[in-house]
């Protein structure tokens, strides 16, 4: 199940949180080895984990097996302020367009070979389960091009809004990627599961202004 | 000033959306990367190993080169010797012909394949590794005589490559749950050139095999594509391969 946390229920999933905070440093510190994020706590959290985050944890019993970030368009986002040089065009602002970072799944529940694993497709899943209820209709997404293939598959319609640099080592490319409830079918076609992945109904209507 | 080649780039995703057909989506791609230079385009997924010649030639989702290249690429098995495909398989990332020929300078069966492509106008180079949402390796290669590309133009065949792989699945994947179109029905004729087609025979070689002229086995073929619409000779036959019309 994909649980949606945001600054309203923090507080019930201060558990779940902890734990994707360690999920995050392992993978994108000890494995990608994004050392500017590295922390001696093992907590890899910055500044864009505010109040106007938005937390998905794919939790199974009890356990965070995977995460990713959703940030508002509305604000500062780390397209606009840590990877500027990956956006030749005017970044995206709108209450209708999110930012998806952070994307997770922990060692043991990881695509195989390069396969969208049960997680990841979960937690894709629910981001566009979330966006049609709540009003998003698009995502930006700073990702290895190899994944533009997978959201055409998907019924992603992706726009580039920079062409593929090296960030770290690895090639990287911006796009905004919209979503429309034929994306929502597809997934769960992929998924060979009909049923909601969200925990609960994301409430309606998110702070999408502001 | 030139406008911006991100700007190009949205402009033809959007006009590969407009494409309704494999083949319309493949001119349009054909159009898209003549500017700047690329004189063949071929795509498809990488077989795995074992399988017969014909089944090779079935996954080939997109086929624009010098006329009788592919025909001979899997009649002589050049796939289990190609080092672009080896190299695809082992690296995610594009590379161009030039950068991979300390792989096959020490053999003299990969640098075959390379000087064959050179004799069909496919001297240079690039090639882009896919992976597709079921994990199935592909390839994507931009050819020409002579190829300039900088890294910028790099970034977007990298680019172009992902997107019309993806429309391409898509739009065979509406073909084969039907969409509510009418059954493919093949002449009898029809399905006789398509199945020598399979077996790699060329269209003279068709013409004689059927008693009729070269000119007459290019009808039913051409009429064939038509009617699966396919963009190439090896989609037609991976398209008949998968509606059962041929064996």
């Amino acid at each position: 199940m994909i649980h949606i946390v945001t600054a309203e229920n923090t507080a019930r999933y201060a558990d779940a949180l902890e734990q994707a905070w360690r999920l995050r440093h392992r993978v994108f510190v000890e494995e990608k080895g994004w050392s500017d994020l590295a922390r001696p706590d093992g907590r890899e959290i910055d500044g864009f984990d505010d109040a106007h985050a938005l937390h998905m944890l794919a939790i199974e019993a009890g356990t965070v097996v995977g995460y990713q970030r959703m940030l508002p368009t509305t604000r500062p986002y780390l397209l606009t302020e840590v990877l500027s040089e990956l956006c030749e065009v005017e970044p995206p602002r709108s209450p209708h367009v999110w930012e998806w970072t952070r994307y997770a799944v922990e060692r043991g529940h990881r695509d195989r070979g390069r396969i969208l694993s049960p997680v990841g497709s979960a937690l894709l899943t629910g981001i566009v389960e979330w966006g049609l209820e709540s009003g998003v209709d698009a995502i930006v997404i700073e990702m290895n091009p190899l994944w533009l293939l997978r959201l055409v598959q998907l019924h992603f319609r992706v726009t580039p809004l920079g062409l593929p640099r090296p960030i770290a080592g690895e090639d990287t490319v911006a796009v905004s990627a919209a979503f429309d409830a034929r994306t929502l079918a597809r997934l769960r076609a992929v998924r060979g599961d009909d049923a909601s992945v969200l925990s609960a109904r994301p409430p309606r209507p998110l702070r999408l202004a502001s | 000033m030139l406008p911006k080649l991100v700007d190009h780039t949205y402009d033809l995703f959007r006009s590969f959306d407009r494409a309704s057909t494999v083949e319309d989506l493949n001119a349009c791609l054909v159009r898209a990367v003549a500017r700047f230079g690329v004189e063949s385009t071929f795509a498809g997924v990488i077989p795995l190993p074992g399988i017969g010649r014909s089944a090779q030639a079935a996954h080939v989702l997109i086929d624009r080169t010098p006329q009788g290249w592919t025909d001979r690429y899997f009649r002589v098995g050049h796939l289990d010797r190609d080092p672009t495909i080896r190299r695809l398989t082992t690296d995610a990332t594009p590379f161009l012909w030039s950068e991979i020929e300390p792989l096959y300078r020490e053999d003299p069966a990969a640098r075959r394949v390379m000087d064959e492509a050179g004799d069909f106008r496919l001297r240079q180079g690039f090639t882009v590794p896919l992976v597709t949402l079921d994990g199935r390796v592909a390839g994507f290669s931009f050819g020409a005589e002579r190829l300039d590309l900088s890294p910028e133009l790099r970034g977007m065949l990298h680019l172009i490559a992902s997107y019309v792989f993806g429309r391409s699945l898509v739009l065979s994947h509406v073909a084969d749950e039907g969409g509510g179109r009418p059954p493919v029905r093949l002449t009898p004729r029809e399905r006789e050139a398509l199945q020598w087609a399979a077996a790699g025979k060329s269209e003279w070689e068709i013409g004689t095999l059927m008693a009729i002229s070269e000119h007459g086995a290019e009808k039913h073929l051409r009429s064939v594509h038509r009617k699966l619409g396919a963009g190439s000779r090896t989609h037609a036959v991976a398209e008949a391969l998968r509606r059962g019309l041929i064996t």
